[in-house]
């Protein structure tokens, strides 16, 4: 499903190179939960940055559903996040001006399917148990009512891919472990999750886990914590 | 909940993101309301000035007017912003000028000031006394009672005069009845009484009893004479004609009139113009200010919108279409305020200008206000259009982190 060979994201810094990211090689099967552990600056963030397409790498390729995304433009990268990728981000991105069943459909006004109705967006924020606060402003929601309705937001589009960027970062240990479970309930269903944390306790929620450093990337032996990845898993497009 | 609830659409988030940002973009609305509202004055006063001229010249129905020399811009006055003024001279002139080859009507006219704090009217009045059998001007000028003639102590009064046909008017004492009402010019003219040259003598003659302040009409005497000449013959040759034989005289022509007052009205036409350039010029740099911080405030929601799949068209079309309804809603509103100013306050503003003015066509109105609003559209778009730019074409990711809070 993702295909990552030899990533590298270097930046110019004065005159001096810093590679953010230093080939790393990352191969996801449809229906894992790969979690990457690493501390602040590691380069754990970039490496996602670079698999929504929303960083170019300095070097290496990007494969997704087997295609090469750097040979995309950015329209098309856009679109290919608009149909497969959903986002979740650390803090929780939602936009201020609008409700939380409006901030859910803003991914449909750039689908190539068109604007999607409203029940569709109030049973995702059924599904993510926030759907009594469909019309409330984000600055009235709790921190975790935000990441429901940011993950009911990147679920809009019926992504086979969902990126998460530390998105327990600032909740509580009580909606901590509420968001996580929704995580492996949405990996039950059939969706990729790629996630980035510096939380080890969240093992357990993963298929693999893999550990940054300096921009380097190793995989962390099997851990008896681990989930397993069903035979019989398939990603379903008609998710949820 | 039914499936028929309505969509989310494009115009749903543009009009969420206006609704909700309300003091800046009630700043940038008043920015837009100030830049096409000093614009659409500006037209509207110029165009309603020329067309007021341009009425007004068409109904002078004279080609020359023979006025004092030293009161030629007190003529000019009278007939353009309705200043009152009394002035005469010898009659002697008339004479001459009615015998000059090439002339083909002359009318003598008689100029009188009015007191003010006449029943009809906040300020003074001109009274313009004229001979009903010479006079070739006024018959045709009528709007009301068309045709009707003026017999003893009648008045026909300009379109701004107060006082329905049949009613009574009180000057110097002396009772006159309206028996007819011109059209309006938009000029002095509008502010002028219309009487017999004999029921003017009255006047003046009962002036010592009836009235607070006696009013003298010296005899023999006139304020101006109205000539129509030949067709084919020269107006300057005809002018230098009578300058020569009545010394002391200057003449007017409605050329004259038009390029005095066009000088007038240059100098505000430059006024109103450069005022509408200025405001216009600040507003490119401070629109476009506003914009960038704004879109610097926005940033990170941008790049949020991009990183969940918007193209970077979709995104420059939020930020025009946002910048757009602001122009518009400015623009109008403030094209609104200036239509109510300008029309509530015509009659003040032209005498403070001293311009004449008549209010142009809804045609043209329309016109000035469409210039007004594209002017508003043009200045918003230009202003929005780089920080749009350049935050479309800013790292999204890295922006989304720089951001986090």
């Amino acid at each position: 499903m993702i295909s990552v060979n030899g990533v590298t994201k270097a930046f110019i810094t004065g005159s001096s190179e810093v590679r953010a990211v230093d080939n790393v090689d990352l191969d996801v099967q449809p229906g894992e939960f790969i979690l990457i552990l690493g501390r602040s600056g590691s380069g754990k963030s970039t490496l996602l940055g670079m698999l929504a397409g929303l960083i170019r790498p300095t070097a290496g390729t990007i494969r997704i559903k087997g295609v090469d995304i750097s040979t995309l433009t950015d329209n098309q990268i856009a679109e290919l996040r608009a149909q497969e990728i959903g986002f979740v981000f650390q803090f929780s991105g939602l936009i201020p001006t609008v409700t939380a069943l409006e901030n859910v459909m803003i991914p449909t006004l750039f689908h190539p399917g068109g604007p999607g109705n409203r029940t569709k967006a109030l049973e995702l924020l059924d599904q993510v148990g926030v759907a009594g606060r469909a019309d409330a402003y984000p600055k009235t929601l709790s921190s975790g009512e935000m990441k429901r309705v940011a993950i009911a937001r990147a679920l809009i589009n019926k992504p086979s891919i969902l990126i998460a960027d530390e998105p327990t970062g600032d909740l509580d240990d009580a909606t901590e472990s509420e968001i996580m479970a929704l995580f492996r309930q949405l990996n039950d269903e059939g969706i990729t999750i790629i996630m980035v944390t510096h939380n080890p306790d969240l093992i357990p929620c993963a298929t693999r886990t893999y550990s940054m450093s300096h921009g380097r990337m190793a995989r962390n032996p099997d851990s008896p914590l681990c989930r397993r990845v069903p035979e019989t898993r398939y990603v379903n497009k008609d998710h949820p | 909940m039914s499936a028929s609830l309505p969509t989310f659409s494009f115009f749903t988030l543009v009009g969420r993101n206006l609704q909700n940002r309300p003091y800046r973009n009630i700043a940038v609305v008043l920015s837009f309301a100030i830049v096409a509202g000093t614009l659409f004055s500006a037209l509207y006063l110029i165009g309603g000035a020329r067309q007021s001229l341009e009425n007004g010249l068409d109904r002078m129905g004279a080609d020359i007017m023979v006025v004092p020399e030293k009161y030629a811009a007190a003529s000019q006055s009278v007939i353009l912003t309705g200043e009152p003024s009394t002035f005469f001279f010898n009659d002697t002139g008339f004479e001459q000028i009615a015998g000059l080859p090439g002339v083909t009507k002359a009318s003598p006219e008689i100029y009188v000031a009015t007191l003010f704090g006449q029943s009809c009217c906040a300020a003074g009045v001109q009274i313009i006394a004229i001979d009903p059998i010479r006079d070739f001007t006024i018959a045709t000028w009528l709007k009301e009672n068309p045709g009707v003639a003026m017999g003893k102590d009648d008045i026909i009064v300009g379109s701004a005069i107060s006082g329905d046909i049949g009613s009574d008017l009180l000057f110097y004492g002396h009772t006159f009845h309206v028996v007819g009402r011109l059209a309006r010019t938009g000029m002095g003219l509008d502010m002028a009484v219309f009487t017999r040259i004999e029921d003017a003598y009255t006047m003046a003659d009962e002036s010592g009893v009836k009235a607070v302040q006696k009013l003298t009409i010296p005899p023999r005497m006139v304020s101006a004479v109205l000539v129509r000449i030949d067709p084919g013959v020269s107006p300057a040759a005809i002018s230098d004609e009578i300058k020569q034989r009545v010394p002391g005289t200057r003449t007017l022509t409605p050329n004259g009139l038009l390029n005095a007052i066009s000088g007038q009205l240059g100098a505000i036409t430059w006024f109103l113009y450069g005022s509408a350039i200025t405001v216009t010029a600040v507003s490119i740099p401070l629109m476009g200010s506003i914009s960038a911080m704004v879109a610097y405030e926005r940033r990170k929601e941008i790049a949020v919108i991009q990183a969940l799949g918007a193209p970077r068209s979709f995104v420059m079309r939020l930020m025009l279409a946002e910048s757009f309804s602001l122009a518009i809603i400015g623009a109008l509103a403030g094209i609104g305020a200036a239509t109510i100013i300008l029309v509530g306050f015509q009659d003040f503003i032209a005498f403070t200008l001293k311009i004449p003015f008549t209010i142009p066509s809804l045609f043209t109105i329309a016109l000035y206000g469409g210039s007004a609003l594209l002017l508003s559209i043009i200045i918003g778009v230009i202003a929005s259009l780089y920080p749009a730019y350049l935050i479309n074409h800013s790292e999204p990711y890295e922006t989304m982190r720089k951001g986090e809070s």
